[in-house]
């Protein structure tokens, strides 16, 4: 390696406490000649060995942090202050001494697996640029876990599943034996079982070899699972910092109690609207004084808005940044919880009042370009579905599972290669996307996108009804007047829904609509789907990989394995009493505060070549010789004849249904 | 396998546009004015003389026929007899190509030369990056003609460093193994051949090379800031590799798919520019050549370089994708 620290500026000491600090550490980038400040004086200390829990919602200056102490922060950057790593100042070291401390001290994992590694080098080499050597690369590899790691040596990147690469990742970040693993969303583009297991290794990678973490998350349940302390940041400052059981569960700031209590978790009350923090994170180009949550705070005095509070210990190692005193913190509610969110009790369904009825649908792909080379990928293999009319049924499964196909071929974007989709009354069912910016026209003002789907009704009725759906989403008339790119992330996510319900459609087919949204915007959309669905009685079909969600949007859970369904019940059922071994590993792996998840090992089988007999069988704990018989034939059965209960393994009880144990977050 | 299955496709793309080109230039010659008979025997020729000679050429017989007849010809190699020089085109082809190509080549060997200097200077922001970058877009903005003539008042004219025109100025150069006389003088130890075919070379190869130079070089520049801005490159870098070891290590390899199909693109273009340049230097190749069959109408000569260009085209395209595929692993031939 070319960068090599001259002997005498090797931290030989090996009684150092602190791994890294940052010191009053300010960043500020410029952007179209506009200043953004994303960190505004921040000081925290990771400590040796300790894995430190990064949190805060989008844009709050967490990767700006991390990748700071990484001297990664770019040119364009003005930085002031200290992001010390074993005593060196990588704002003001040169490149060659942030190199050098880059290889000998720091190792990182970032969010994107795929991008992150470089598609045209085989695996071995990219581990071993870091490692050293071939020989060392090999064991690192077989030490983070990726089987037959030999052969994977040769591999390039896209020839390995999402988790492979991430393990990949994590085999180059420790490598070396560094002091320091920056892991900045390292699970955010995994599944949730295979995210279970990436955060198992990194914990268990720190106990071997005794590094330090910082764990970068915009999941609290995440945090939880695997930190010693957790920093909660706020518009590129420090709210909270302490024992992530502290933070977590006994929060001094008024901004952790509000994420604590609006987060979704399989145990969030589904009868009421989820309590949703009010308002929006503040812009980082134009900063206020005083403290930067005080517009969103329930306990706001006038000193909020002149005086910027500062870290104070609150508990001993708990400090939080707020002028109020902790009693008053704690004693009032800081979230505003409204109506109803889903029916309690899912309703039989008749068949023929059915809205969307799906019955053994069949969809392949050929994948692989260039003539006779196509391999078939068995997306959907005979789903069979009905949603009644009012009903949301939510669609879960990991990546690959065939859930968003399914949504496509029930909104007649894809046309099945069997089986009969039918829609009640013939009116087409509308869809809200999870990219929702990209399917706005981003010259058309609102009031056009919304417009266009009432055009021919008369000016001034076309008028009324864009006023009219605004306001059923919940925004101000004024936002008719501005384009898609001047509104934010939510924003832009109730214009889609304003356009999709403008025109009551009979069902609403949802993909994902808040994966990319923060905490409290995914819960203010999931309560707009709600009332939306009530006031205007459609229909809803709602794909999501996140069980929490599933659990309040929907009556039903279908969840969904290698293109069939392989449980479907109440959603309550599904999430506190699950059936299928799946659907059991799946609620097990969500991380929740006070959980300790159970971990499914392996990886998702592919669609590409589905396993014989039950697809899940190399997965699955409770397999029997006869659960990969070709001849299986495995159908969704009735558990004790029950019309909304049907699951499909052959090992399961099905006399009777079980009981829903509702699941209470510890501490909350 | 794969390779096999590639090798088919190609020469099936290679056989339909042969075909077409053959069309093209057929119909073409229909509705050309000028008569290749009268071109031959000249405007006091008798009518039966010129009876006669169009029974020879088969012009009397239907057009499919005669069409029929040239592809049935082109299977076996044979793509009929000059008009003009009343040689097999074949023969013709045989003693025209080697200058084409060694022209051609030696212009795209500058042409990815500047390319790549272009490119790496203006990502590493070398000194003088933004004064070669005008250069070189000043050059490709004037027609390559003019550029010759430019190039020849300049250097042979004013400066007499280089000479303007012909192959080579030495009298008993080898003939033979390879006819291209860069090679042939190193091959025959006579490296005074080779040096003076390269002073040949020089000037209408850079004339035929600045256009496509710039356009490979600014798909190549823009391609490796791309990817110096990619994710994986940060996690290069927090490797704590140095930016040499990334750039040559990571990012080229990753570039170069888009600036090799430029490539392909331009190599088309390049074919015109060499027609072109060759008249203006005099260069005894295929550029000469078709523009002493246009005049007299000799369509079995101008047909002959139609197809060899069409079908040197869809090889190097092929040659591209072979490239690419082996620069990406995720992009099988
Ligand atoms: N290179 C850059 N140039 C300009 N602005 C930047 C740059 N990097 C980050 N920012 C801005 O700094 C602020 C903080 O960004 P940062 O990426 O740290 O947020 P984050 O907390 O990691 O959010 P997320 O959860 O979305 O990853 C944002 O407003 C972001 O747009
Ligand atoms: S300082 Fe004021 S505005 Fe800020 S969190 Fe505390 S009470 Fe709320
Ligand atoms: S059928 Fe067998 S393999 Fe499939 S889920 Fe049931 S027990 Fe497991
Ligand atoms: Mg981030």
């Amino acid at each position: 390696m070319s960068a090599q620290l001259a002997p005498e500026d090797v931290l030989t000491d090996e009684g150092y406490a602190v791994v890294a600090t940052a010191e009053d550490l300010h960043v500020t980038f410029r952007r179209n000649g506009k200043a953004i400040h994303a960190l505004r004086g921040i000081s925290l200390e990771i400590r040796r060995g300790e894995i430190l829990g990064l949190v805060g919602e989008s844009g709050s200056g967490k990767s700006v942090l991390g990748l700071t102490l990484l001297g990664l922060h770019g040119a364009g950057a003005t930085i002031s202050g200290r992001a010390t790593v074993r005593g060196r100042d990588m704002v003001s070291a040169t490149d060659a001494e942030r190199r050098a401390v880059r290889v000998a001290h720091l190792g990182a994992v970032f969010q994107d697996p795929m991008t992150s590694l470089n598609p045209t080098m085989r695996v071995g080499r990219q581990v071993a640029e870091a490692a050293g050597s071939d020989e060392e690369a090999l064991r690192l590899l077989r030490l983070v876990g990726v089987p037959e790691a030999e052969s994977r040596m040769s591999a390039f990147p896209h020839e390995l599943s999402g988790g492979l690469r991430q393990r990949v990742m994590i085999a180059m970040a420790v490598a070396g034996n560094p002091d320091l693993v920056i892991a900045d969303e390292p699970t955010t583009a995994l599944d949730v079982t295979v995210q279970a297991q990436v955060l198992r290794l990194l914990r268990t990678l720190r106990d071997e070899l005794g590094c330090s973490v910082l764990m970068i998350t915009h999941d609290l349940g995440v945090a939880a699972q695997i930190a010693d302390r957790v920093a909660v940041m706020y518009a590129g400052r420090l709210a909270e910092l302490g024992e992530s059981d502290a933070v977590l569960r006994s929060s001094a700031h008024p901004y952790t109690l509000g994420l604590m209590r609006s987060r979704l978790t399989l145990g969030v009350d589904r009868t009421r609207a989820l309590p949703a923090l009010p308002g929006e994170v503040p812009s980082p180009a134009a900063p206020q004084p005083g403290c930067a949550f005080s517009p969103r705070c329930s306990v706001a005095g006038p000193d909020c808005a002149e005086t910027s509070p500062e870290p104070v210990e609150v508990e001993p190692g708990h400090h939080s940044a707020c002028l109020r005193p902790l009693a008053v913190v704690r004693s009032t509610d800081t979230v505003s919880p409204v109506a109803l969110t889903a029916r309690a009790e899912p309703a039989g369904i008749d068949q023929d009042t059915a809205a969307l009825s799906l019955r053994s649908v069949v969809k392949t792909f050929g994948v692989g370009k260039g003539f006779g080379r196509k391999r078939t990928l068995h997306a959907l293999r005979g789903v069979s579905l009905q949603v009644a009319q009012g009903e949301s049924v939510a669609l879960v499964g990991e990546s690959g599972s065939g859930k968003s196909t399914l949504l496509r071929v029930a909104a007649g974007l894809e046309t099945a290669d069997s089986g009969e989709v039918e829609l009640s009354g013939g009116s087409r069912p509308q869809m809200v996307f999870q990219d929702s910016g990209a399917s706005l026209t981003p010259w058309m003002t609102v009031e056009q996108i919304l417009g266009e789907r009432v055009r021919d009704l008369g000016r001034a009725a076309r008028a009324a009804k864009v006023r009219e759906a605004l306001s059923l989403v919940g925004l101000p008339a004024e936002v008719g007047a501005a384009r898609a790119t001047q509104l934010s992330g939510g924003q832009r996510q109730r214009v889609c829904l304003a356009r999709a319900t403008i025109v009551p459609p009979p069902v609403l087919l949802c993909d994902e609509p808040t994966s990319a949204l923060d905490v409290s915007l995914a819960a203010s959309v999931i309560n707009l789907i709600a009332r939306l669905r009530r006031e205007l009685g459609m229909s809803v079909l709602f794909v999501t990989h996140d069980l929490s969600v599933a659990r309040v949007v929907a009556d039903r859970i279908a969840v969904m394995y290698l293109g069939q369904i392989v449980e479907i019940g109440a959603s309550d059922r599904v999430t506190s009493a699950p059936l299928h071994p799946y659907t059991r590993s799946l609620v097990s792996a969500v991380p929740d505060v006070g959980l300790t998840p159970v971990i499914l090992p392996g990886e998702p089988a592919s669609p590409l070549n589905p396993p014989s007999g039950c697809a899940f069988h190399p997965r699955c704990a409770d397999a029997t010789e006869s659960c990969q018989d070709t001849e299986l034939g495995l159908r969704l059965q009735r558990v004790a004849n029950d019309d909304v209960d049907r699951v499909a393994c052959i090992n399961i009880d099905l006399s009777h249904v079980p009981t829903p144990v509702y699941i209470t977050p510890k501490g909350a | 396998m794969t390779q096999v299955r590639f090798v088919g496709q190609r020469f099936a793309a290679m056989v339909i546009i042969v075909l077409a080109l053959a069309a093209a230039v057929f119909a073409l010659q229909k509705m050309s004015p000028l008569d290749p008979v009268h071109a031959r025997l000249g405007g006091q020729a008798s009518q039966g003389a010129i009876a006669a000679e169009r029974h020879a050429l088969g012009l009397d017989r239907p057009i499919v026929t005669q069409f029929g007849h040239y592809l049935a010809g082109l299977v076996h190699g044979d793509l009929g007899d000059s008009y003009r020089t009343r040689r097999p085109v074949t023969t013709d082809l045989l003693a025209y190509v080697p200058a084409t190509a060694e022209l051609a080549a030696t212009g795209l060997i500058i042409a990815l030369v500047l390319a790549i200097a272009f490119a790496f200077a203006s990502t590493l922001r070398v000194r003088g990056a933004g004064l070669f970058r005008l250069g070189l877009m000043l050059g490709a903005s004037v027609p390559t003609f003019l550029l010759g003539v430019f190039g020849i008042l300049l250097f042979y004219q004013h400066f007499g460093w280089l000479p303007a025109s012909g192959r080579t100025s030495i009298g008993n150069a080898p003939t033979g193994p390879t006819h291209l006389l860069t090679l042939d003088g190193l091959l025959h130890g006579r490296p005074d051949v080779t040096w003076d075919a390269l002073k040949h070379l020089l000037m209408p190869a850079t004339a035929i090379a600045l256009g496509p130079a710039v356009a490979i070089g600014r798909v190549l520049r823009s391609s490796l800031e791309g990817e110096l801005s990619s994710d994986y490159v940060r996690t290069a870098r927090a490797k704590g590799r140095s930016e040499r070891q990334i750039l040559l290590g990571h990012v080229v390899r990753n570039a170069v798919g888009a600036a090799v199909s430029m490539t392909g693109l331009q190599v088309g273009l390049m074919f015109a520019g060499v027609l072109v340049v060759e008249q203006v230097f005099g260069w005894p190749g295929l550029g000469l050549y078709i523009a002493e069959s246009i005049p007299v109408a000799d369509f079995p000569a101008i047909a002959g370089v139609t197809l060899l260009l069409g079908s040197a085209y869809v090889v190097i395209n092929a040659a591209v994708d072979v490239i690419q595929a082996a620069a990406d692993p995720r992009i099988r031939v």
